[in-house]
């Protein structure tokens, strides 16, 4: 970052105006730049890395909100209580498999975040369908061949009403990352449950966007919503219509018409075929225009 | 008027303080739910109409924000759908980019701001509730502020006051913070629905403004708070993001879900003074030119970026 002008951008077309409108209810500002101005107040908390589990915390905690909140769309509530017994296997660092990780349904990422202790491997996955069963979630399992290097991983699946599914899934970081790591292996090739846990995350990334824009978007949602439904009524409608119309024109008459002509083949034979031909048969001289040349009168005459 | 076709859809367009020529666009393919994201640097050609990317800057996740340096002429921020905040150099060339990473947030970053008074440091703002505070000079985010109950969709600095910032949030709430309080020093709980945006009155540092899903901007004043100044009704879909304009005092740009920008005066009556449908999508980037008075950009999820002059049609070429 070197190129400049000294004095940072320009002058702002409001910095020449004072403020007009009286006193403001800020504590006037301090003369230092803004991280000393923080460090000064003994409220700086350097280089914190936010999960999930934090950010649930501390919300309950500080929050001084009276309101409902509405659920993260990407950690609803689904199934991942009532599998219950996650917690139960995990590693070393059990403290990140229970409580709130575990009943957010391993909540997105809330492993993946796991805070500095991570790195010393050994901490289990989630809960919910894999993770309580013992399966693969346990942390010991993989914490006993790498000799606690290595960070086991878990994971938790449960397909919920809200989203259609909820995911939750951990990683430990591999051997060769981790920076305390005695044997200093060489990062291995993902395997196959690490990738598959990566896909995964993609689909909860996904599905959380998706949802986050309907929650900005209500409206236009449901106008979304309507338009699709009216296109299926129409839709309805339609093919009502062309399916009367391709009988009609395989000769299917929906409504049978009374008091009709007969087409009439050469010589004034009635077609083959005619579905009503007997009954026209035998009405038809009756119908049949006096003196005109198609009656049946001529048919006997001369 | 110039117009600029982004290979991605648009999210976010910020004028440099420094070049009245300059821009730089944040955008995502697939509309922000999958795939990578690019940051366009933009000039505008002097004279004739038409814009000329001068570099462009690709990332592995959606680029939701960018913000310019308000210290380095050359230096951007940009906001990762990742959970990243990048820092580029556009001086520098771009293998050398970018020149920092900061990986702290839990989820996707939805914006961030620089502090125009101290020009020392900035905000992002974050869908795991949290506003982080960064210094360019330090080598991780210096504070963490941690209260609202949903997203952060927008942070943003108090314009006169290098202390103060405010934050929106999707749990409803506007937040007044002062980095030396441990806490927020007020919370207002300002629409029923979600907040997706706020800005401060340039002009007077006591008084904000707020957008919301509810289809409305309101504009509050800190020191009466209970109700506000003004509730501006039009647009037809959810506000998307709200902004005072440098230049005069009670002009507020918007736009919408509505597909429109719209400019409005909020001191008057009849507060709707301008629209323009320009967009053939969401409308989910504005800003005003600090420079050049009355100059405007937008972007969209049309992928089409517009520069034009207030009172001109933006497709006017």
């Amino acid at each position: 970052m070197a190129s400049q002008p000294a004095g940072g951008s320009p002058p702002k077309p409001w910095e020449q105006e004072g403020n007009t409108s009286g006193p403001n209810p800020f504590r006037p500002p301090s003369n230092t730049s803004t991280a000393g101005s923080v460090e000064a107040s003994g409220t700086a908390n350097p280089g914190e890395v936010v999960s999930s589990v934090n950010r649930t915390n501390t919300a309950a905690n500080m929050n001084a909100l009276s309101r409902p909140v509405p659920t993260r769309p990407w950690e609803q509530q689904s199934y991942g209580t009532t599998m219950g017994g996650y917690g139960s296997n995990l590693g070393v660092n059990s403290g990140y498999g229970s409580g709130t990780y575990g009943s957010a349904l391993g909540g997105y990422g809330g492993g993946m975040y796991g805070g500095s202790s991570m790195y010393r491997g050994g901490y289990g996955g989630a809960g919910g369908l894999y993770g309580s069963s013992g399966m693969y979630g346990g942390g010991g399992m993989y914490n006993s061949s790498y000799g606690g290097t290595m960070g086991g991983y878990g994971m938790g699946m449960g397909s919920g009403m809200g989203m259609g599914m909820g995911m939750g899934m951990g990683m430990g970081p591999y051997g060769g990352q981790d920076p305390n790591d005695p044997f200093n292996q060489p990062p291995s090739p993902p395997g196959f449950w690490i990738s598959f846990l990566r896909v995964m995350q993609g689909a909860v990334n996904f599905f959380g966007r998706v949802a986050m824009l309907i929650d900005q978007n209500t409206q236009a949602f449901h106008m979304f919503m309507s338009a699709l439904l009216q296109l299926f009524d129409r839709g309805g409608m339609l093919y009502g219509e062309l399916a009367r119309f391709v009988l009609r024109m395989l000769g299917v008459r929906t409504k049978p018409r009374k008091m009709q002509q007969p087409p009439q083949g050469p010589n004034g034979l009635p077609l083959p075929h005619q579905p009503h031909g007997n009954q026209n048969y035998i009405e038809g001289p009756k119908t049949a225009v006096p003196g005109g040349g198609g009656g049946w009168d001529n048919v006997w005459g001369n | 008027m110039p117009m600029f076709k982004a290979p991605f859809n648009g999210y976010s367009v910020k004028f440099s303080p420094f070049y009245e020529s300059r821009l730089a666009v944040a955008t995502a393919q697939n509309f922000g739910i999958l795939g990578n994201g690019r940051i366009h640097v933009l000039e505008l050609a002097p004279g004739a109409p038409g814009v000329t990317e001068s570099v462009a800057y690709d990332t592995a996740d959606a680029v939701y924000d960018v913000c310019w340096s308000e210290s380095h002429d050359s230096v951007l921020v940009a906001a990762i759908g990742d959970g990243s905040v990048k820092i580029y150099d556009t001086a520098l060339p771009p293998p050398s980019n970018p020149i920092r990473s900061f990986q702290e947030h839990g989820r996707e970053v939805h914006s961030v701001d620089y502090n125009p008074t101290r020009r020392d440091s900035f905000l992002t703002s974050s869908w795991d509730d949290t506003v982080k505070l960064w210094a360019m000079d330090r080598p991780a985010s210096i504070r963490t502020f941690k209260e609202h109950a949903y997203c952060v969709y927008q942070a943003t600095w108090n314009p006169k006051h290098g202390d103060v910032f405010a934050s929106a949030s999707g749990d409803c709430t506007l937040r007044i913070w002062d980095v030396r309080e441990p806490g927020s020093t007020m919370i207002i709980p300002a629409h029923d629905f979600e907040l997706l945006s706020c800005d401060w009155n340039k002009y007077d540092d006591c008084i904000l403004a707020t957008s919301s899903v509810d289809k409305t901007i309101k504009v509050w004043d800190v020191r009466s708070y209970r109700v506000p100044l003004a509730v501006l009704n039009g647009h037809g879909y959810a506000v998307k993001k709200v902004k005072f304009s440098p230049h005069r005092r009670n002009l507020i740009a918007s736009c919408s879900y509505d597909m429109t920008v719209c400019l409005w005066d909020y001191m008057v009556e009849d507060a709707l003074v301008g629209r323009y449908d320009h967009h053939t999508e969401f409308a989910v980037g504005i800003d005003m030119s600090v420079l050049v008075e009355g100059l405007m950009a937008s972007t969209g999820w049309d992928e089409l970026v517009y520069v034009w002059q207030q009172g001109m049609d933006p497709r006017a070429s």
